[in-house]
């Protein structure tokens, strides 16, 4: 192959296209007589094997309408967000704070002010800044693999990549710092699919982070499906919930400090679940259920298995099907009526496996610290309509600032909104 | 290095072609919703054809064909290759400068003109083999049953075998970026026998 590209370089611009791309022809002509097709009908027992091996083909997926959405990587104008469509109950007021950052996802915030959000596909971290009533953005990082996860302690502001970790010390104080690569102390496994992080630090000072399951439905490998935790150096890895899905956001409860995190359920199976979950860890390690046990208790229809929910632990609330209930912070402000206190705000990002649209808002749950009893509510509405099926908005994150306003980002138009109530 | 100056060497090459096709290179963060205009794309796309062909010549081996390509997939991956998140060494360079509404307009072109219509050297076995495992995994359910795609989705039907086989297997190795990571999903733990096998059926609609 070096060879190749050596004579590609040493001849004219022309027979540099023609050599290039016969040689690159030829190797790869090669490599596929090497490997040889192997050439007999797959059998039923081959197709149920795929299957087993994160493949399938149930009845739904002859539903051509069932495929994802695509996200928008281009600036969406202030003037094309109708913030005026957004709905909220009475007393609260929902504004456009910052715009211009296409693909915008899950907030961190620094302790002088400083907001961080982290991007999937456009491969950003964006910066944001308070500028007296004005928000100011710049891209802080670019180029990485789905930089979704972001959290900031001690002064020092961590971003999480697929394949890669960073830490930027100081960066409040000396923003041009270089980050530090974390990459070999975390340890990740390098699948893409499922693997985009959520990170946050909880009241123990560890960094909690997601290492989800690396399809639609598998029996996840040792080193997937779970949430874990470190010391924030990177060192003193620990499982602390296994069979999770893919959870893209988790939160502590103000009083208990437990855990609590969203799990998105596994798709193709109905058009009306399993629904997604909302999950308190009571007991460190705790099994969710993955893939054999979904929502409130439904076996897998891939994945069989006798007594498949038996020491599972089921979720506190059930978030809607195919809902994709992504970030999720409790309230702890003072801003809010006191009904909402420790209560949770859900950015349900919406639906794609779903012939009629469900999700694309942001919800609230209101459940006893014990988890019983809990209610869901949506709570900031109106980007999806429900009578034409299309939506223009979806939420994936929320973040309690410290006025006790809440701000809520939308990938969809790389916007992130205020949401602030006054009596 | 060497992948640098090969890059490099490509997008000069590119340039001086563009320049010759009266390419604007005109940077604007603009961008309009609105699908592009294949009149004016049909200027801006014309030295795509040398490697990706045309509605009357099959691309390059190992290349995609562009014609009849679904609008979205294209805006979705030029705008990926402009910006370097998806790297391409044959491409790097290439959409420097491109503003977009030259990179809608040149998609809309493409999106325009008449789709690949075979390819030969159908081998009958292995393209019932293929058949079968794209109905268990439900390859239709996206690109939709007869392989055109949709939206964001690409039309794979008669694209080239050996171009299908590679980014399958890029996607299934997490080295292939797409609008998402479902390629990756469905192909997790699939093996190249298989791979080949789908690419073969998926070439010969």
């Amino acid at each position: 192959m070096k060879s190749i590209l050596q004579s590609c370089l040493r001849s004219t611009p022309l027979k540099a296209l023609a050599s290039c791309a016969l040689g690159l022809a030829g190797a790869y002509a090669l490599a596929q007589q090497l490997v040889g097709p192997q050439t007999n009908p797959p059998s039923a027992k081959e197709v149920e094997q795929r299957k087993s091996k994160g493949g399938y083909s149930p009845e739904r997926m002859k539903n051509p309408n069932l495929s994802g959405h695509a996200g928008r990587m281009t600036v969406t104008p202030p003037s094309d967000i109708p913030v005026d469509k957004i709905k909220v109950p009475n007393g609260f007021k929902v504004e456009l704070w910052a715009h211009g950052m296409p693909g915008v996802r899950m907030m961190a915030r620094g302790s002088k002010g400083t907001i961080w959000a982290g991007t999937r596909i456009i491969g950003r971290v964006y910066e944001i800044k308070d500028k007296g009533g004005v928000r100011e953005h710049r891209i802080l990082a670019q180029k990485l693999t789905q930089p979704n996860g972001v959290a900031f302690q001690g002064g020092n502001l961590y971003v999480m990549a697929i394949n890669r970790v960073f830490r930027y010390d100081g960066i409040e104080d000396n923003p041009g710092v270089k980050p530090v690569e974390l990459t070999a102390q975390f340890k990740l496994p390098p699948d893409v699919h499922h693997n985009w992080k959520f990170i946050a630090f909880g009241p123990d000072s560890r960094l909690y982070v997601q290492v989800g399951s690396p399809c639609n439905i598998c029996e996840p490998s040792p080193e997937h499906g779970q949430i874990r935790r470190y010391i924030a150096d990177g060192s003193g890895m620990e499982v602390v919930a296994r069979g999770v899905r893919n959870s893209v956001g988790f939160d502590f409860h103000p009083q208990t400090g437990e855990l609590w995190f969203t799990d998105n359920g596994r798709d193709w199976q109905a058009e009306n679940g399993p629904q997604d979950e909302l999950n308190r860890v009571s007991k460190f390690g705790q099994f969710f259920g993955f893939p054999y046990c979904h929502a409130q208790g439904i076996p897998d229809m891939d994945f069989k298995k006798k007594d498949p929910c038996k020491g599972v632990t089921l979720p506190v609330a059930l978030m809607g099907p195919h809902a994709a209930a992504l970030g999720m912070r409790f309230y702890s402000g003072s801003m809010f009526p006191k009904e909402y206190a420790n209560s949770i705000f859900v950015a349900r990002h919406g639906s794609w496996n779903r012939s009629s649209l469900f999700g694309f808002d942001v919800a609230n749950v209101r459940a006893n610290a014990d988890g019983k009893n809990a209610k869901v509510t949506p709570f900031m509405t109106g980007f999806m309509d429900p009578k034409e099926n299309k939506f223009w908005g979806r939420p994936a994150d929320v973040l309690l600032m410290p006025d006790g306003a809440l701000l809520v980002s939308d990938d969809q138009n790389g916007a992130i909104y205020r949401v602030s109530y006054k009596k | 290095m060497l992948r640098f100056d090969a890059a490099r060497r490509m997008s000069i090459i590119c340039r001086a072609v563009a320049f010759v096709c009266g390419v604007a290179f005109a940077a604007s963060a603009v961008f309009a919703q609105s699908s592009g205009d294949p009149r004016r794309g049909a200027a801006k796309a014309v030295a795509c054809g040398s490697c990706h062909g045309s509605p009357e010549r099959p691309p390059l081996a190992g290349m995609p064909s562009l014609a009849g390509q679904q609008e979205q997939f294209l805006v979705l991956q030029i705008f990926l290759l402009r910006e370097g998140l998806r790297e391409v060494p044959q491409m790097a360079g290439m959409f420097n400068g491109l503003s977009d509404p030259d990179l809608t307009d040149m998609a809309a072109h493409l999106a325009s003109q008449a789709p690949p219509s075979g390819n030969a050297g159908r081998d009958p076995k292995l393209h019932t083999r293929g058949a079968g495992l794209s109905k268990a995994m439900g390859c239709g359910s996206c690109h939709l049953n007869d392989y055109r795609g949709q939206k964001q989705v690409p039309r794979i039907a008669n694209q080239r075998e050996d171009y299908l086989a590679a980014t399958m297997k890029a996607y299934r190795d997490n080295q292939r970026t797409g609008a998402d990571t479902s390629m990756t999903a469905v192909l997790y733990k699939v093996t190249d026998s298989e791979i080949e096998a789908l690419a073969h059926y998926l070439a010969h609609q």
